[in-house]
């Protein structure tokens, strides 16, 4: 129970997370407030409201915590998500100015792109193929809001997933075309490999992420709409971004796409 | 300093024959690569004195990772033996700490005369495994002691053969029991596996011995290896190349 006494934790973490996003500066892990992920998901959506109060456009979800591993490392068994906004989209090898996302580690995806509603209780993956007008490869850059990326699942939640910028390919490929689970994906930097996976690291298969995703937003009264992307979760490991670096992505299958993170000011 | 090559590959055979882990053989004296490979060549002799035949060669620390835990950069090779073939299954009673990984193999078409010649003498590609078995206590080695080990190689596996293609970025996944237990991407060989393979025609050109027809290379592992446990049912799959499976 929370003490009616003290402040609203809910808000005291959303609040934290907002000053360190307008500051530039991370801030100290929000666990100390919350404690349950449906407190870090109220977090979530109290920073939602915000942006959508302030005219930013939600363009769809991303998918984290998607491979064993990192489950394993921060202990669930369940991946999480947070949202996307148009300005939160970087147009294909386009600069990413200093710090505009703090903390930022780079990660390749499949990108699912909708052309219908999921609005049912559960979803089948028929329901998900039929209303999945294209794919396309995808970086996306996350972030961390909380110092030294010091997270438990609690703070990831809150933080919107970690999210920070997503770079889409430009060549949409049909479903039909493509076997997600042994799609092999590399990550190169400066033609040096940094990652490499397939499919099969996100879920077993990025439609199982999606699945996952699709029927959590209907329960949370948020579902996915036609025109949403959703970053279905990393292919391989992520790698940390320095000024300067260009990371490539390709997806077999999929295509190539870059982000560009700008050099240091001088 | 007198490095005794065949004692030192006595007790490498001798220790894979009686499924039993030896110490580092550097510890008790070091030696370096080209002596370690002058070990491995002795080991493979004394196999072909069984009767085993030369089947192929291996490639090891093909991805960046390996390369960077061993401080190395160059890939290292063994040498492939029919008795290392596995069939449907695999008896890990046989064995001394088995590990499993994803691999893509070459087939030799003919006989390869030199690195530029290699990937047209290929007559075929498929999905593979090996199962790794250092005679090292814990998997613990340096360069020269794994070198000398052939590579820690044991037994092998491939799918069927598929006419050769471009492999450089075909999704792999490793289930043990329909479980998945690791995924990556033919990339993670070297950035491609047909470096490998041309690095196995310019190693194997350099050691004297020609990559002949029916053999097949290793060309190395998508992902990190994991223990093979007994009872179980091991398959590897790759993006257009089908799966290969082996039960224990």
């Amino acid at each position: 129970m929370t003490d009616p006494t003290s402040p609203d934790p809910v808000r005291a973490a959303a609040e934290r997370l907002l000053a360190a996003r307008a500051s530039g500066v991370p801030c100290a892990p929000v666990r100390d407030l919350i404690t349950t992920a449906d407190e870090a998901y109220a977090v979530q959506d109290r920073l939602t409201e915000h942006a959508l109060a302030g005219g930013r456009r939600l363009t769809g979800r991303k998918i984290g915590l998607t491979s064993a591993a990192v489950q394993a490392q921060l202990g669930v068994d369940s991946p999480d998500f947070g949202m996307l906004f148009a300005d939160m989209a970087v147009p294909d090898g386009a600069e990413i100015p200093p710090g505009a996302v703090l903390q930022p580690r780079a990660e390749a995806e499949i990108a699912l792109v909708l052309d219908a509603d999921l609005t049912h209780e559960r979803h089948t993956v028929a329901d998900l193929l039929r209303a999945t007008a294209f794919a396309l490869p995808a970086i996306e850059v996350v972030g961390s809001r909380i110092a030294d990326w010091d997270i438990t699942l609690v703070d990831t939640v809150a933080d919107n997933a970690s999210s920070g910028l997503y770079v889409l390919g430009t060549r949409p490929v049909p479903l039909r075309d493509l076997d997600l689970r042994l799609c092999g994906m590399v990550l190169e930097r400066r033609g040096e490999q940094l990652s490499t996976g397939t499919g099969a690291a996100c879920l077993g298969n990025p439609l199982n992420a999606a699945l996952w995703l699709a029927d959590t937003l209907v329960r949370v009264g948020r579902p996915l709409r036609a025109g949403d992307t959703v970053l279905t979760g990393a292919l391989g490991p992520v790698v940390a971004a320095a000024p300067g670096d260009v990371f490539e992505a390709r997806v077999e299958g999929l295509g190539d796409v870059r982000a560009a993170f700008a050099k240091e000011e001088s | 300093m007198s490095i005794d090559v065949e004692a030192l590959a006595a007790t490498l055979d001798g220790a894979a024959r009686d499924v039993r882990a030896i110490p580092k053989l550097t510890e008790a004296e070091p030696f370096d690569v080209a002596t370690a490979y002058a070990v491995q060549r002795a080991v493979i002799e004394r196999r072909e004195r069984r009767g085993e035949r030369l089947a192929g060669v291996k490639m090891g620390f093909t991805s960046r990772a390996k390369m960077a835990q061993m401080g190395v950069d160059d890939v290292i090779w063994g040498l492939l033996t029919d008795a290392m073939v596995a069939g449907p299954s695999v008896e890990v009673s046989g064995l001394i700490h088995p590990r499993v990984e994803p691999e893509i193999a070459y087939l030799i078409g003919r006989e390869v005369r030199s690195v530029a010649d290699v990937e047209s003498a290929v007559a075929g590609v498929a999905v593979g495994f090996e199962v790794l078995d250092s005679r090292f206590a814990d998997f613990s080695f340096t360069l020269p002691d794994v070198v000398a080990d052939n590579a820690s190689a044991a037994r092998f596996g491939v799918g069927a053969w598929h006419p050769p293609r471009d492999l450089a970025n075909a999704g792999m996944v490793l289930e043990i029991d329909g479980r998945v237990a690791q995924t990556g991407s033919s990339a993670a060989i070297l950035g491609d596996p047909a470096r490998s393979l041309r690095a196995a025609a310019r190693l194997a050109l350099g050691a004297g011995i020609t990559l002949e027809p029916g053999w097949v290379v290793l060309a190395g592992a998508a992902t990190a290896a994991v223990p093979l446990p007994k009872d179980a049912h091991v398959r590897v799959t790759c993006a257009g190349l089908g799966a290969v499976e082996v039960t224990t």
